[in-house]
């Protein structure tokens, strides 16, 4: 093992689970997620059936107040900070089944497919989704909408950039969970220099050793910034060009692998210089190693956001929304932030961290400013069908 | 009185099969059937997915992915021959040397097993990193060049699989050779044969079935084997496992998925059928008695 002891080797381990935010353990479980998406097939026999169905019927809903007995909440891999979710329990007598079973949007919709197409329940009361999916789940009617009486703090705190999304205006249905950035992660040890474009990522010096996203609306998103063309305004031409660019960068050698979550480990392990990445991972690495640097490309970057949505049937939306609004609680939400360091939804969450941890509370990356949001676009919204022809051609550059 | 009784003794063992047929009907002959159903329709998930006898899909599924396909099947035997090099000769010698090691090595070779798949597969990603001593010795002895890297590469990834695979090659030579009657070989030497001429005469004959179910038990997983190539190697050495899960979770193109897995199956039935033909299943079934 040369120089690296047994103990930063495990530790190395933890964080890849640690930091499984996305794809990474997602792609690894698709297996066995594909027997329990073949289990799905089956059980449609004669075939298919399409979702393409009509949209949502209601958009409010009314959840009576009763006695809380559990709420089933599905998250991303440690996503949540460990004592929010006992202190709630504590608080308001009921048991919170929190299980981190979403590693990746597509394969969490395979998955529950097939109850949400049949109206069934999926049993569960909150699962948390990335904008793209949410908004898919919106349109086909799989979501319960949210009583807004039961999440006053929802409609408080929630800062106004996120409050009125094209794919849910008004918040009916959503409550964001984290926002996040898409950026360049870079390793300056190995890159020698501070970088500013995301074009470095392109330059002949760093070949083989640069790693992209495997999702495309990440990779591709980025890269169109890269190109002087605002995610926002990309045609299908626009992004197959980008599309284009990554697969030549590809074919010449210039990207080592696409990645999920696993391009931490290659990361700071010095294997990459550069990585197509999160906000969120970089910061939580540079707590380790102080060489590590998260980058808003001056040409932009990208947000996202992850939503807390309530599935149709669910047994306990009341519950849901009791927890939704504990969330939104500015005290409860930096105690989250604290812990997976993504862009909190939670206004006033910025004071409340000043008094325990000053310097998080400064972070762009955490709290961003009016500045740094201007810096930022939306992931490349395209029509279902143009979205799926990107889907596609990525496929193949990818490798798959 | 008598008679049921014998009725019940002729149905016993049928009805002593029957969790194992069920088992079988219900997790592998239906699914079987209904994917080769749902490898013949066509759609999106959005319209649905409607049975139409489409077998275009499968000319289609080879010409898109025959690269993927030739490199599964090379990757699996390259890896299978690999792990057979080195199983034998351990085998051999747990069998016939170890003496009272034999437990101890045979525990250590199953000790692996006792960790998960994707972290033994990760723990090769640090063995290999760039700057690590493997890739440093490998560099010194000029076996890639000096800006030439272990991981992410195809060395990588076979090395990965055969690796993970090593264990069911390893311990069904071992049963064989173990089983072996050691008077046989004395018997070949008092016979004026030599050491070799008695290995290649009796011992390796005598391990052929060993041999056959090692070579089985590495290789068919081995072709459909995508952690691997996933973390071990880049999109140039994507196997046709990665094709078929990214078919199925992302592009959500049921038919081609279905059809890809089903050919897989196919080719690789086929593959131990001729395999079994070559080797001699009159020789393994002799063998075996």
């Amino acid at each position: 093992m040369s120089d690296r002891s047994i103990e930063s080797v495990i530790d190395e381990l933890l964080r890849e689970g640690r930091l499984s935010r996305r794809g990474f353990v997602g792609r690894l479980g698709a297996g066995a997620f594909a027997v329990s998406g073949a289990a799905g097939l089956l059980s449609a026999c004669g075939g298919v059936q399409g979702t393409g169905q009509a949209g949502p019927t209601a958009t409010t809903a009314s959840h009576p107040a009763q006695k809380l007995t559990e709420i089933d909440f599905s998250n991303w891999p440690l996503y949540i900070d460990k004592d929010s979710l006992p202190e709630f329990e504590r608080e308001f007598d009921v048991t919170v089944n929190y299980v981190d079973d979403i590693n990746d949007n597509n394969e969490f919709f395979g998955k529950v497919r097939e109850q949400l197409q049949r109206d069934q329940s999926i049993d569960r009361d909150i699962v948390v989704l990335t904008d793209f999916m949410a908004a898919r789940w919106v349109t086909s009617g799989y979501l319960e909408p949210i009583d807004k009486a039961n999440v006053p703090n929802v409609e408080a705190n929630l800062i106004a950039t996120l409050r009125d999304p094209a794919w849910d205006p008004g918040r009916n249905f959503s409550a964001p969970w984290q926002a996040g950035m898409d950026g360049l992660g870079y390793n300056k040890a190995e890159t020698g220099r501070e970088l500013t474009s995301f074009n470095d990522i392109f330059l002949p010096e760093f070949k083989g050793r640069v790693s992209f996203l495997g999702e495309w609306r990440d990779s591709v998103g980025l890269t169109l910034q890269g190109m002087g063309v605002n995610t926002e305004d990309a045609t299908l031409d626009d992004t197959m060009a980008a599309v284009e660019k990554i697969d030549e960068a590809n074919a010449s050698g210039q990207i080592r692998r696409f990645t999920g979550n696993d391009y931490t480990g290659d990361l700071t392990n010095g294997n990459l210089a550069i990585a197509v990445a999160y906000s969120g991972d970089v910061i939580q690495l540079k707590a380790d190693n102080p060489d590590l640097e998260f980058l808003i490309p001056e040409e932009g970057g990208l947000i996202w956001a992850d939503n807390m949505l309530i599935p149709e049937k669910a047994e306990h939306p009341y519950g849901a929304e009791v927890l939704m609004n504990y969330v939104y609680e500015p005290e409860i939400a930096a105690q989250i932030a604290a812990y997976v360091n993504y862009v909190t939804p939670v206004e006033g969450a910025q004071a409340e961290l000043e008094k325990t941890d000053p310097d998080l509370a400064s972070n762009q990356l955490i709290f961003p400013d009016e500045e740094t949001l201007a810096k930022l676009h939306p992931f490349p919204s395209l029509s279902a069908e143009e979205e799926r022809q990107v889907e596609e051609a990525w496929q193949q550059v990818v490798g798959a | 009185m008598h008679l049921s009784l014998r009725r019940r003794r002729r149905l016993a063992p049928y009805l002593l099969l029957l969790p194992g047929i069920a088992w079988l009907v219900v997790f592998f002959a239906i699914p079987a059937l209904l994917q080769a159903q749902l490898s013949l329709t066509t759609g999106t998930l959005e319209t649905g997915f409607v049975f139409d006898w489409n077998f275009g899909v499968y000319a289609e599924a080879v010409s898109d992915n025959s690269e993927q396909l030739l490199r599964s099947f090379e990757y699996a035997a390259i890896a299978t021959i690999a792990a057979f090099v080195i199983s034998f000769p351990l085998a051999y010698f747990i069998a016939f040397r170890a003496g009272r090691w034999k437990n101890l090595l045979l525990l250590l070779i199953v000790l692996p097993f006792f960790t998960s798949y994707l972290v033994r597969t990760i723990a090769w990603k640090t063995i290999l990193v760039d700057n690590g001593f493997v890739a440093d010795l490998f560099r010194s002895l000029g076996l890639i060049a000096q800006d030439g890297r272990l991981d992410a590469t195809t060395f990588a990834v076979i090395a990965g699989i055969t690796y993970n695979f090593l264990p069911f090659m390893a311990l069904p030579l071992y049963v064989s050779l173990e089983k072996i009657d050691r008077r046989l070989i004395e018997a070949a030497t008092d016979l004026y044969a030599s050491r070799f001429a008695a290995f290649r005469k009796i011992t390796l004959p005598l391990a052929l079935p060993g041999i056959f179910a090692g070579t089985l038990l590495t290789f068919i997983p081995a072709v459909g084997d995508f952690v691997n190539a996933q973390l071990l190697g880049t999109s140039n050495q994507y196997m046709i496992g990665n094709v078929i899960q990214s078919k199925f979770l992302v592009l959500r193109d049921y038919p081609e998925a279905a059809a890809l897995s089903f050919l897989l199956m196919t080719v690789i039935l086929l593959a131990v059928f001729l395999y079994a033909r070559v080797l001699g299943t009159r020789t393994l079934t002799e063998a075996a008695v």
